[in-house]
């Protein structure tokens, strides 16, 4: 307990405070003066106009998108529904800046191939298109908060009671009218609450912001919090925009948490019958058109370009006459920051999910298994970090580490420490989910047989929380291999992290071996996927199907 | 059920349970409770949900700490509100409602886990898994996992897990509850008689009260946490100590009636307008008292009509259901003063509807409860 508690308060509670403290004061002084700058330049202003346009944006974007695909895969008979889920889940896994990046290759002004093709092959330069605008943000912003509807909304619509809507058919009412007075009303909260998760992502997305919107001049609260660490930096004006980012993206969470609770009813339906399927007839495959399209421009595109544009020599628009490996042989072999890069991100990731599993372990256990006053708190506390975008944890660490005698700013723990911060709340969300489905009877019954604490932890507890556990591990190794929002400003060249090194070859201009390192990047993140899917299930060889756990530890 | 061979030690297993008070926030889950349970003795907590059965079960199995007061099992203190013997360290069995299998281990791992933590030797417990296994005809599902059982066959793993160990005590929490009826019934007779032949205390909570009846030695009825009788199931059955004993045991007529007579077994109480009938009162009772009479409906008899004022114990009626339940028959029978009773008798009896009846009484069969 003291260990969690001691964990969370310098993970997470040490650094806001200091945060806050920072955004009040100047010089030593208690002054409202960064919060009156901030609200008052023009500059700020701005940029808070900007990240709201691009969330709400987004988040009508991903409605309009992930909805459509939901309904698709969960109602009707279109053909390839896992080849549309494959293309969602794929979508949320691919990292922001990897979009951004090939949609430059494709879109930048004068060097997009798109743009050329328009402009040099076809004579119709009115058909391009600057993706260095806001357009483009959101265009290369969407690809990643769409599945947050997608799954939400998926999954609300799988767990309608049949019944119910059968009820309102067999009383008179048509397909339309029981989808609008029925199913949509069931499931509207977990399409808002998808909608709300959209926009808080996608404000918080540094890498796209910056990629794409410094260069078109389209500044946001990341992109400007970011800039304010140029010499000389400017700490309480940094806290302050910083604090203003936490207020907008906690009040999303908050309404969003509310509708979740809203939402509550949907599965109350227990155990009635899938719905069933609607048959589209020959109108399926242009659902399933639509459905291409979508994978087309969020999968296809980015992963083609990149791939193209590491294997040739340069690019444009005849880039497959000089095919060659030199990017890959570069950023693996000779650039020693890239190389350094994969490895420092490989062992921060790998600790990260490591500890916020462990400390979401200790947590879940201490919430569910124990009466210890204050477990609650501890709970609550560890989710803060949802509220906080990366580059917020970033300025909350420096506001905290500089001010403590302790030399670790611009090494890899003080990285470690935002990365652990910031997903600690998966970490306690997956241990917490682990755990409540082992029903207590299933070690109570170990302690009667006369197993102590530790030897029912061991031989009960954890075995079959594993699959739980090992899939929070994953969900935490994911996002911490690709980070960048806070890397970017705790990095040092020691330190220096795989999307840091992509960011910076970027800023270069070396557009080969970007590609080449954003490949390599994606190819580990497959692997990991793939030896943790492997080492995840079952137990000693012989597996438990997943359903029969869930009826033995009701 | 096999082979026997699978026994317990020779300690003294009974349990004393004292001034036990177990409350959660301001819920009083157990109050002020006492309970002696014998050595060998097969003893059932009966009660409906949220009576307090199976706190006082867990309880006893350590798993709670009492408010207040103490559990001994023979001159050992197990619980005190100031310490608690971890349940690890009690010796007893338990089984859980929905058997708590471990599902990653397979049968022969569940069975054995509690001799590994004893440290018993490798071909020592292969011997005494085989034995218990067997016991509980479940010999040659070794390698099975609990997956691939049926409910019955878990719930028998669950006992095989509890009885391995050879505990005193065994505890078990509605094991029942989850099977179908038919293997339900089966299962009481394999449980009784594996009590028999082992020779270990079973404390057994359940809120079946024909479960309790066929298996106890004796029933401990509880009610908002205190036990409202206790003694052999022929005992609580037929002489309910309250109105909540006799509701619960069973179909119950609650009938109202005016002390006539108060003079011991001799008393007279007079029911369905002003017919006395003979039973025995409650202490305290005085003439002229509202009192309330339960009657069993197997426990009433009816007779043709008596003429005139007829004898003690007949109450004259009328019927107006019948209905054919195949061994029995069931029926509604209103009293003169209003009064609906239900009787069950023979089935090889007719009755019509609108039939008059006399209801007699059997004074060994009711009891008296002041209203």
């Amino acid at each position: 307990m003291a260990g969690s508690v001691l964990a969370l308060a310098v993970l997470v509670v040490l650094p806001l405070a200091f945060l806050g403290w920072g955004s009040v004061t100047a010089d030593g002084r208690l002054t409202l003066a960064n919060f009156r700058d901030a609200l008052s330049s023009r500059l700020y202003v701005q940029a808070l106009r900007n990240s709201l346009v691009l969330g709400l944006a987004t988040a009508v974007l991903s409605v309009a998108i992930g909805l459509p695909l939901a309904w698709a895969v969960s109602r009707t008979n279109v053909p390839g529904r896992s080849f549309i889920h494959l293309t969602a889940v794929v979508s949320y896994l691919t990292p922001p800046f990897l979009t951004a990046i090939a949609f430059v290759n494709l879109f930048s002004p004068r060097a997009g191939l798109i743009n050329r093709f328009f402009r040099e092959t076809l004579g119709m330069p009115g058909l391009t298109f600057d993706v260095f605008s806001m357009a483009g943000l959101i265009l290369v912003t969407v690809p990643h908060t769409f599945p947050f509807v997608y799954l939400l909304a998926a999954s609300a619509l799988e767990s309608v009671d049949a019944s119910m809507e059968e009820s309102a058919q067999i009383l008179g009412a048509s397909r339309w009218r029981t989808a609008l007075a029925v199913t949509g009303p069931l499931v509207a909260p977990a399409i808002l609450s998808g909608a709300l998760v959209a926009f808080v992502n996608a404000i918080a997305l540094f890498g796209s912001q910056a990629i794409v919107g410094l260069p078109g001049r389209v500044f946001t609260l990341p992109t400007r919090i970011y800039a304010l660490f140029d010499y000389p930096p400017q700490y309480g004006l940094a806290s302050a925009l910083s604090l203003i980012f936490v207020g907008l993206t906690v009040a999303a969470l908050y309404l969003q948490r509310r509708y979740l609770a809203r939402r509550s009813y949907v599965t109350l339906g227990g155990k009635g019958s899938r719905p069933q399927l609607v048959d589209l007839g020959p109108a399926r495959w242009g659902v399933f058109a639509f459905c291409v399209a979508v994978f087309a421009v969020t999968v296809a595109a980015p992963y083609l370009t990149l791939l193209a544009v590491s294997v040739s020599r340069s690019w444009g628009l005849h880039f497959w006459e000089n095919l060659t490996l030199q990017h890959y042989r570069f950023v693996l072999l000779e650039y020693d920051v890239t190389r350094r890069a994969i490895w420092n991100s490989l062992i921060l990731a790998s600790a990260t999910a490591t500890l916020a599993v462990l400390l979401g372990s200790f947590v879940g256990w201490l919430d569910l298994r124990t009466t210890l006053r204050g477990r609650k708190l501890l709970d609550y506390v560890s989710l803060i970090p949802l509220g906080l975008p990366g580059i917020v944890v970033a300025v909350a660490l420096i506001q905290f580490w500089l001010r403590v005698p302790l030399p670790i700013y611009g090494t890899l723990l003080i990285i470690l420490l935002a990365y652990t911060g910031r997903y600690v709340p998966l970490g306690v969300r997956s241990a917490n989910a682990a755990f409540r489905q082992i029903d207590p009877s299933l070690e109570e019954s170990a302690r009667v047989t006369g197993a102590g604490w530790l030897r029912t932890f061991c031989s009960v507890t954890l075995p079959l929380a594993r699959p739980g556990l090992f899939a929070g591990w994953l969900l935490v190794f994911v996002p911490a291999l690709q980070e960048l929002s806070a890397s970017v400003l705790l990095f040092s060249s020691g330190s220096i992290t795989l999307a840091v090194a992509v960011y910076n070859l970027y800023e270069t201009g070396a557009l080969g071996p970007v590609a080449a390192l954003a490949i390599v990047t994606m190819l580990i993140i497959t692997a990991a996927l793939a030896l943790a899917t492997r080492l995840g299930r079952g137990h000693g060889g012989a597996g438990i199907p997943r359903g029969e756990r869930g009826t033995v530890a009701q | 059920m096999g082979a026997v061979g699978v026994g317990r030690g020779a300690s003294v297993a009974g349990i004393q349970i004292e001034r036990v008070t177990k409350r959660f926030g301001d819920v009083t889950a157990v109050r002020d409770l006492s309970l002696e349970i014998r050595d060998r003795e097969f003893v059932t907590l009966l009660g409906p949900s949220g009576c307090g059965k199976t706190t006082l079960l867990r309880l006893i199995a350590g798993f709670m700490t009492p408010n207040e007061g103490s559990i001994r099992v023979g001159a050992r203190t197990l619980s005190t509100p100031a310490a608690v013997v971890p349940p690890e360290r009690r010796g007893m069995g338990m089984v859980f409602q929905n058997y708590a299998v471990w599902p990653h281990k397979t049968v022969y791992q569940n069975v054995a886990f509690g001799l590994e933590v004893r440290k018993v030797s490798r071909a020592d417990a292969r011997a005494r898994v085989a034995r218990v296994l067997e016991l509980v005809n479940l010999a040659g599902l070794e390698g099975r996992y609990p997956s691939e059982l049926s409910g019955g066959q878990q719930q028998r793993v669950a006992l095989a897990r509890s009885l391995v160990v050879e505990p005193d005590i065994l505890l078990l929490d509605e094991p029942l509850s989850n099977l179908d009826a038919k293997l339900r019934e089966r299962m009481r007779w394999e449980l009784k008689e594996l009590q028999r032949r082992t020779g270990i205390t079973f404390v057994y909570v359940t809120h079946d009260q024909s479960e309790a009846m066929a298996l106890s030695d004796r029933i401990a009825v509880m009610h908002g946490g205190e036990i409202m009788q206790l003694g052999a199931p022929r005992l609580v059955y037929t002489r309910p100590a309250n109105k909540t004993v006799a509701d619960f045991m069973g179909l119950v007529n609650l009938l109202p009636g005016r002390v006539l007579r108060a003079s011991g077994d001799d008393s007279l109480v007079a029911v369905g307008g002003a017919h006395p009938i003979a039973v025995a009162l409650p202490p305290g009772a005085v003439v002229g008292q509202a009192v309330q009479v339960a009657v069993r409906p197997e426990s009433l008899r009816l007779t043709a009509p008596a003429s005139g004022a007829g004898a003690p114990g007949t109450v004259p009626g009328k019927v107006v259901e019948v209905t054919f339940l195949g061994n029995i028959i069931d029926c509604q029978v209103t009293l003169d003063d209003g009064t609906r009773i239900r009787a069950q008798v023979d089935s090889g009896r007719t009755l019509e509807v609108g039939q008059t009846v006399g209801v007699e009484f059997d004074s060994r069969q009711s009891s008296v409860f002041s209203a």
